[in-house]
Order: C-alpha cells, then structure tokens, then sequence
C-alpha cells in the first residue's frame, strides 16, 4: 500500500523544485507530445528519451527507487501489452518459431505448474519474475514435451516486428509514467492547482469553468495518500475480525473485496462532504475572482527548461520526418 | 501469561522517509482472566499502536510479542511460521472507528461476519448475534436495519457487539465510551464490566476518562511519547505527585475525597472508588 507513490509530494531540494508550476505542467505536456512524435521506424531514438529521462532523474536528484516504485503497479499491464503484441502481430521477418504440441498429458503437466507457481509464489520475492519464469516453463513444455497422443499442434512463431512494437510501447509507458511522476513527486498539491490553473486559462473561452476544474483535479490528486491511509485501517479493523487479506479462496477473495469497498466508500462520501461544508465554512464560493497567497513568478530557469523541452520536441519531430 | 511483550520496538514511516517511534522497549505481561486494565496516555504516545500489537494486526520492528503461546516477530510474521487469523478470534479488539468496520446491509449480517470468518455456523452465529445486540443496550429490532442509517453511538454499539459475538478470550476496546451520552457511556462501561466479574475476562480499555480508570481498572497503563510509563494500582498512580507532567488528571471523585480529608481533617482507611462506597465509609468515620 505505501508503495503506490502516484501523487504524493516528496519534499526536496533541486532545481525541479524551483521550477513554476506552470513551466512543469507545459514542459510536461510537450514532453509527452515528443514521445508520441517518435515513429515506430525509430525505435531505437527510445533509448535516447530513456537516457534524457535517466538524465533528468539524476539532476533532479529524484531517486530512481521512488519512480521504479511508482512504475511497479504498472508491470502487469506492461507485460500484458508486451504478450499481445508476441501474440497477435503477425508482420515482418520470422525470429524464432516453437512448435507447441497440444496433449492431455501435456495441460496436466502445465495443471501441475501452475499450481505449483500458485502455492509457492508467497515464498518468492521476485514475484514478476518468477511469473515470467512461469510462462517460459508452461511454453518449453508444450514445445519439448510430446506426452501421450497429441490432439492439436500450433505454431508459436515470433515476429521481429512484434518484438520491436511491444518493446516500443513498453518503452512509451514508462517514459510518460516517470514523466508524470516526476512532476507530481516534485510539485505541491497546492502549486499544482495553480498551475493547473493557469495552464487551462485559454479554456475559458470555450465556456468551461477551469477554476472549479482545476480545484477538483488537486483535490482528488491530494486524497489519494489520505484514502490509501484510510484503506490501511479498514483492512486493519477487518482483519480483527478474521478476514485474511492474504490468503482464501475466490469466494472468499470477493467478500474481503467487498468489506473493504463499503466502508471506503462510505468513507469518501463522508469525507467530501466534510470537506464541502469546511470549504463553505470558509467562505468558499465557487467562481468568485479571488486574490492568491502564493504567486507564480516565470524565472530564467523556466525560460531554459520550456526551451529545452521544445528543443527535444523539435528532434522527435525530426525523427519522424526523416524516417 | 495470555500477553507478553518483551522489548517491543515499534515505528511508522512517515512520508518523508523518517521513522515516527510509535512504541519504544516496551515489556508487559497479562492475565488472560480476571484483569480490568485502562490503558490511558495522551494522544500519540502509542496506545492504539501498543493495542493493535496485541491483535497481532502489527508486528513489532525488533523484540517479540507472545499471544497465547504464538510468538510474533518480525522472523517469525515474514516467513509466514506462525497462523495469525486465530489470535484475532482470542483477542478481540472494537476500533476507535466503527465506519471503518461496518460494511454489510444488515446490522445481523455485519455481526455475524466476525464469527463466521472464524468457523462459527451461520445458525449459532445469529443467536449469539440476538444475545449481544442485546448485552451492548440495543433491542432485536435493530439487527434488520442497514448499519448506515445509525446515530454514532448506535454505530460504536454494532460494532462493539460484532466483536462480542466472536466472544473472544481477551476484549481490547479503543475508546469505546466516545462519542456517547454520559449514561450510554455508564451504561456500556457496566457492560464490559459485567462481562469481566460474570466470565472473569480480561478487558482492557483505552480511554481518556480518568473517572472510568479510577472507578473501574484493577490496573492502569499509562504511555507516553511512545515509553510505557507506569503500570500499577490506580489509586497508587493518582495519588503520586506528578501526574500532570503525563498530561494527566486527577479524577473528581479523588478530588471530592481529598477535599473531604482535608476540610473535615480526617483520614479515610481506604480509598473509597466510588460513591456508595465513600458514603458508606464516611458514615463509620463519622459516627
């Protein structure tokens, strides 16, 4: 649970703390651009943005444990979109082709693996790669192994381009991913608002009220520790009596679900509406013009960061017309 | 020995990657029958910390805790040697909180959860639920509304006869009586109370009513900033000189009587614990 980093402030000193509000979120948005500017062709310009990234972190003097903790949730769907794309993308010159023979005593063999991965998974650490390990078990054995009659057999054939696109995407994930975590691991919930703000000022001619927008994006990006605290004591106040978050059977899994859910929801409900009548207790009203305790001051270093960005959006985009 | 902390070490992390010491070098021993303890403190020195210890829902950063012959500690917990679950149906313990346990659409619903996680059939789950509802001062009627729709009080009674109907070993209340009127609060103090002289159980409360501790605790436990302070006799513990510095309070009976004893300049032989008990005392001085 303390794991989950998406949102939390972390206190430090660098100069992406200095930084406005406003330059990060823009920088932000034109950093993302430039990763999507990167065509498929040049898949290898993703190592530069990783190493841009990795270069980023360490001047920043952002620990790379932090982001690498903020990614971790992340790792099933990375691995998810990596097998599809193995699966399913059938362009381009062949890698690597295993034969997979289909019998009843090899879904037994491969029964028995997973069972076996189920029951010892607890003891494992390394819980994503022994999952890996897992599949690249169940797959040598429909390949090796021709137990019994085979009913069915099946090409598994590998794809160069399948191989370069999972990895491409994957690569895109987590470069947005630290990107946005950075920028909430460096900003304050409150300058974040601020920034927010600024930055959706021009919607304003489109009818849309970005002050009370930008209020409910910090808020909801400020609850979330909150929530994950209040989480840690449901389950807590529900492990007192007897719900074993850890272990239990599907049926079992559901109800614990579902004792944790209620309560959170009732909780948040609760909370929001405390949270309305202090806003309104303080004189809150939505819309009003309001003068700022904090002001944004643009510096030189925004100018050099904005400037940097849009230089690295300027070669991604060159990439892709060159390619 | 149904408890035993020997040099329990405890910390939370806190955002910023320091550690908060929530219980330092704590060692401790209790009964599984006969003890009425309070466990009293000022906010933050660790009593809700040293409590969710002894529910085995923390484990202890070094030193052990021992529960029922189980020992928990940090080896013990990561390797998965020891079985937790049941520790939790010997020791009950009712959370400050009740929103953080009720969950069900029926208050019988969200009794019997307790009992059947811990094996106890649907049948005998719902009479205990129909005697406990009953033991913590709400009628029957109660047990087919929705645990949402209730007063807060009401709500700190469900969730105290949830943990009742587990009918635990050892009954671990965190501040039961706040958020109550003074006589639901008397009320359900008799409760626990009763359960204690009948069954001879072991309960312990957190509170921050000096008068509940004076009235009723065999033994007090008093934390602060995260070190267990003083475990004793309460009327040995009110009498000492400063109790202040713990950010405590003399109860008013206490006061009552040392104001009799001075003015009427007399010496009462024991220190009476409540009134009955005070009149009944004062009369044969008096005579």
């Amino acid at each position: 649970m303390k794991n989950i980093v998406i949102g939390r402030y972390i206190p430090g000193n660098s100069f992406l703390y200095r930084m406005d509000p406003r330059t990060k979120i823009i920088a932000l948005i034109v950093l993302m651009v430039a990763v999507f500017m990167i065509p498929r062709e040049a898949f290898e310009m993703m190592f530069v943005g990783l190493g841009l990234i990795l270069i980023l972190l360490l001047i920043g003097k952002i620990s790379i444990k932090r982001v690498y903790l903020g990614l971790r949730p992340l790792m099933f769907l990375l691995l998810f979109t990596f097998v599809f794309q193995i699966l399913f993308n059938k362009t381009g010159p062949e890698l690597q082709a295993w034969t997979l023979n289909y019998s009843f005593l090899n879904i037994a063999v491969i029964v028995a693996i997973v069972v076996f991965w189920m029951y010892t998974k607890r003891f494992i650490k390394a819980k994503f790669i022994y999952l890996i390990l897992m599949i690249i078990a169940i797959i040598t054995v429909l390949n090796q192994l021709t137990l019994g009659p085979i009913f069915a057999t099946r090409q598994l054939v590998v794809h160069e381009d399948a191989l370069m696109i999972g990895f491409f995407i994957m690569m895109r994930l987590i470069i947005i991913v630290t990107l946005s975590t950075v920028l909430t691991l460096s900003t304050k919930p409150t300058d974040l608002n601020l920034g927010l703000e600024a930055v959706m000022k021009p919607l304003k001619y489109l009818r849309i009220n970005t002050e009370e927008m930008a209020m409910i994006i910090s808020i909801s990006l400020r609850y979330i520790p909150t929530l994950l605290d209040e989480a840690n004591k449901i389950m807590l106040a529900q492990a007192s009596r007897g719900v074993d978050f850890s272990e239990g059977k599907l049926k079992d899994k559901v109800m614990q679900i579902i004792s944790l859910l209620v309560p959170m929801f009732i909780i948040s409900f609760k909370r929001s509406d405390e949270l309305a009548n202090a806003m309104e207790a303080r004189c809150f009203v939505p819309g009003a013009t309001r003068t700022r305790l904090h002001q944004l001051f643009w510096s030189r270093l925004d100018t050099i960061s904005l400037v940097t960005s849009i230089i690295i959006l300027i070669g991604s985009i060159a990439v892709r017309v060159v390619t | 020995m149904a408890i035993k902390f020997k040099k329990v070490d405890f910390k939370y992390q806190g955002n910023d990657n320091k550690a908060y010491l929530a219980l330092s070098n704590i060692t401790l021993n209790i009964k599984a029958e006969g003890e009425f303890i309070t466990l009293i403190g000022e906010t933050g020195s660790g009593k809700t910390t040293l409590v969710q210890h002894m529910n085995a829902l923390l484990t202890p950063l070094s030193g052990d805790v021992e529960i029922f012959g189980v020992k928990i500690n940090r080896e013990n917990v990561k390797k998965k040697r020891v079985k937790l679950n049941p520790i939790r149906q010997q020791v009950g313990l009712v959370f400050q909180f009740p929103e953080y346990q009720l969950f069900e659409e029926t208050i019988l619903k969200d009794i019997i959860f307790g009992p059947k996680n811990f094996g106890v059939d649907e049948k005998t789950a719902i009479e205990r639920a129909k005697n406990v509802i009953k033991v913590v001062g709400l009628d029957e009627s109660y047990l087919s509304r929705s645990p949402f729709n209730l007063s807060g009080g009401e709500k700190k009674r469900v969730s105290i006869a949830g943990i009742l109907a587990m009918e635990p070993d050892i009954l671990i209340l965190d501040e039961p009586t706040s958020g109550l009127d003074p006589l639901g609060r008397n009320a359900l103090l008799d409760v626990f109370y009763n359960i204690h002289t009948k069954l001879n159980k072991t309960i312990i409360i957190i509170t921050h009513d000096m008068n509940t501790v004076y009235e009723y605790a065999k033994r007090v436990l008093v934390m602060r900033d995260s070190y267990l302070v003083y475990d004793g006799d309460p009327i040995e513990l009110f009498t000492k000189k400063n109790i202040e510095n713990w950010n405590l309070d003399v109860p008013d009976l206490l006061h009552l009587i040392n104001q009799i004893e001075t003015d009427l300049n007399l010496k009462l032989p024991k220190k009476p614990r409540n009134e009955t008990e005070l009149f009944t005392q004062l009369k044969a001085v008096l005579k």
